[in-house]
């Protein structure tokens, strides 16, 4: 019997395939499979699977044309068999106990989901690597306890993911829990998120991180900044989701509000510079509107959110002009000085290594010593 | 003939004086494969006359004959016998540029949307001149992304775009799907079937240029008749209400309603003169206002507080004391 259906949908990551499958098939849990959807990939990533899939009987391979990550996890999650289901991306990679000790907990419990703590990672050049510990929740008292997400919309507060946890495939399929399938969008996992968390009745959260989330890959697509708007798509569609059953909307409208306020500043510093007026301007719009239908709760947001949502809404050219702007010039500013001193100690070691080589040594010698005797004869004059 | 990509429907009711300037720049479209529903309802005028003309000439042209019974009813047939991809319902009395049907049609092939919206502008029959009217296509209130539906929308759903059909081209199969009709009555029967095409629509989309002309200050058009039929707006807001409830969709549009409930009653009580006024007053008053949802909500329930500060004044005030302040 499968315990745990691991899913990875996989689209042109041949530099850290290897990586993440090494991970998931040594795990201490024997009794899993890996289901590896190939999103079209169109670089080496199909024939790595391939591979994998001839050495391990537990790897099922998925080909689908290019149709988007949302639309690669429902084939995926339709395909699992296993009691539970868990995700990979293919640029991360996890620990090897990850799934033997959430599985051991969701079963003990008898958990609808049940989620971990997780390390944020970067490479440097030099290639040493750079540790962030996210905790799910700030508080303690929060960790390793029955919760009923269904009735308690503040559990939302937890850190977003879908990866750092499995889920009772029985209870994905009953609430009909899926992925939006828009063609070209992104961020296709907060609609999960939201489903998973307003149907659960059993969750629980745990202290311990297992699973690594890599932020250096400059082709993951939270990087590319052309897809200004896909988070407005996503929140839509959650918005849709949650307007199926006016109790839960009425529920959770003011947890959607407060994720997707946090998620638009976040799209805010990350576009193109020439996008932020116009996404900001829009955005200034749909806070008024939720104002409007009283649909934002002051008292879950921050001090200091509260007064950039008044700002963002009394008057967005303005907010962009002193908030935004100069932000970004700092940014600029900032990246020019960084630039300039590499530049520098370039500069710098190069005038070093002209001073230690054999040809400005003799040189030298020669520039030098008839310059002494000008200087000398120069005296007696 | 080439499949119908669209079925332009047109209820003709006394319209001789302008039928031909119609008829002409639907004829005209560079969209060709069309069909043209006519329904002359009735009319003891030349319509039927100039009609038959037209269809003598144009293959596309059909004319459908009914007693009188209505703008709304006579829709309702050109849209039983429709057979187009799109459905597009043009008034006798207006026109429209030759490319409008060819722009509409190839924005909603594109992006598979079940409304497309363009601009319209008015035209001054007695002076010639043309108006804008932005508000038919409020922009501000649109996002910058597709796909969009009314949910995206970031102003009242019902005043986003103008209750009524002429700017818009509709997918047939997603009329016959939901059942939309237009309202059997007088004035203001195509506000029911426009808002709830515009609530149910998964994909709308929009032409950003002025492809209408609507013809006004037309002493024969209906809309400086509405003496006879004062009542229709509220029908056709109690129906709204209903085909919401019918679709589940009530209680998320609640305060947008409410809100253009109150917005559409005072236009209908500032546009109407004569005895009729008077008894629209009263009406409202006493049951209307009630019934409509508008009475005994807080201030911060309404989005314009120039209409709320109306609303109350006509709740505090009698007739008398409101005809002598007018």
């Amino acid at each position: 019997m499968v315990k745990v259906s691991i899913i990875i949908p996989v689209y042109n990551v041949e530099r850290y395939l290897e990586e993440c499958m090494e991970s998931v098939l040594g795990q201490t849990l024997k009794e899993i499979e890996i289901i590896c959807v190939n999103d079209g990939s169109s670089d080496g990533s199909p024939g790595i699977l391939k591979e994998y899939a001839r050495q391990d009987k537990r790897v099922i391979l998925i080909d689908q044309e290019n149709r988007g990550y949302g639309y690669a996890m429902n084939r995926g999650i339709e395909r699992a068999s296993g009691e539970y289901i868990g995700i990979v991306e293919p640029d991360d990679y996890v620990s090897l106990s990850m799934y033997e000790e959430l599985y051991q907990k969701a079963k003990e419990y008898s958990l609808d989901l049940v989620k971990a703590d997780f390390y944020r990672f970067k490479r440097d050049r030099s290639g040493s690597m750079q540790l962030y510990y996210n905790h799910l929740s700030p508080d303690i008292q929060d960790y390793h306890k029955v919760f009923n997400s269904s009735t308690d919309p503040d559990t939302l507060r937890y850190i977003m993911n879908t990866w750092s946890g499995i889920y009772r495939r029985e209870f994905i399929v009953q609430n009909h829990i899926r992925h939006n399938e828009t063609p070209g969008a992104s961020f296709q996992d907060n609609g999960f998120f939201f489903q998973t968390f307003i149907y659960a009745r059993r969750g629980m959260i745990l202290d311990r991180p297992y699973y690594m989330n890599r932020r250096d890959n400059p082709d993951s697509s939270i990087n590319s900044p052309e897809k200004v708007y896909c988070i407005n798509v996503e929140y839509d569609y959650i918005r849709k989701l949650l307007l199926k059953d006016s109790e839960i909307w009425e529920r959770f409208k003011y947890m959607y509000w407060f994720k997707k306020y946090h998620n638009y500043m976040g799209t805010l510093r990350r576009i193109k510079e020439e996008y932020k007026r116009e996404y900001l301007l829009r955005f200034s719009e749909e806070l008024k509107r939720g104002m409007a239908l009283g649909e934002l709760d002051k008292h879950l947001f921050s001090k200091a959110s509260w007064r950039n949502i008044q700002s963002i809404t009394a008057d967005p050219e303005q907010y962009y002009l002193t908030r935004v702007y100069p932000e970004t010039m700092n940014r600029k500013v900032f990246e020019e000085m960084e630039a300039l001193a590499v530049q520098n100690q370039k500069l710098k070691d190069e005038i070093a290594s002209i001073r230690r080589s054999k040809t400005f040594r003799i040189g030298k010698l020669f520039t030098s010593v008839p310059g002494k005797m000008l200087r000398l004869m120069g005296r007696r004059r | 003939m080439a499949a119908c990509k669209v079925s332009v429907i047109i209820p003709v009711y006394q319209a001789q004086r302008y039928l031909r300037q119609c008829l002409d720049s639907v004829t005209g479209q560079t969209l060709k494969e069309i069909e043209i529903i006519c329904v002359d309802d009735g009319s003891v005028d030349d319509s039927a006359r100039i009609l038959e003309e037209y269809a003598a000439r144009d293959d596309r042209i059909r004319v459908i004959s009914q007693e009188n019974a209505g703008a709304g009813a006579a829709r309702n047939r050109g849209l039983s016998e429709a057979s187009g991809e799109y459905l597009s319902f043009l008034d006798a009395d207006d026109f429209f540029e030759p490319d409008m049907l060819m722009r509409a049609y190839e924005k909603a092939r594109i992006s598979a949307a079940q409304i497309v919206v363009y601009g319209a502008d008015r035209y001054r029959d007695d002076t010639g001149s043309f108006q804008e009217i932005p508000w038919s296509l409020r922009k501000n209130a649109l996002p910058p992304y597709r796909p969009m539906d009314c949910r995206t929308f970031t102003d009242n759903v019902f005043k986003v775009f103008v209750g009524w059909a002429w700017d818009k081209l509709f997918e047939r199969e997603f009329i016959l799907r939901h059942g939309l009709l237009f309202q059997e009555q007088r004035t203001s029967n195509d506000l029911l079937f426009v808002f709830m095409a515009i609530v149910l629509a998964e994909r709308i989309e929009t032409v950003d240029a002025v492809l209408a002309h609507q013809r006004c200050q037309n002493p024969d058009s209906l809309s400086s008749t509405r003496e006879k039929s004062w009542q229709c707006f509220y029908e056709a807001l109690r129906a709204l209400k209903e085909r919401l409830e019918h679709f589940g969709r009530y209680r998320e549009l609640e305060q947008d309603y409410v809100n253009y409930a109150l917005h559409f009653s005072l236009w209908n009580l500032h546009t109407i003169q004569g005895e009729k006024k008077r008894e629209l007053y009263q009406r409202l008053r006493k049951k209307w206002f009630k019934d409509l949802g508008i009475a005994g909500r807080r201030k911060s329930y309404f989005y314009d507080l120039g209409e709320y500060r109306q609303y109350v004044k006509i709740m505090r005030t009698s007739w008398r004391r409101y005809e002598k302040s007018e």
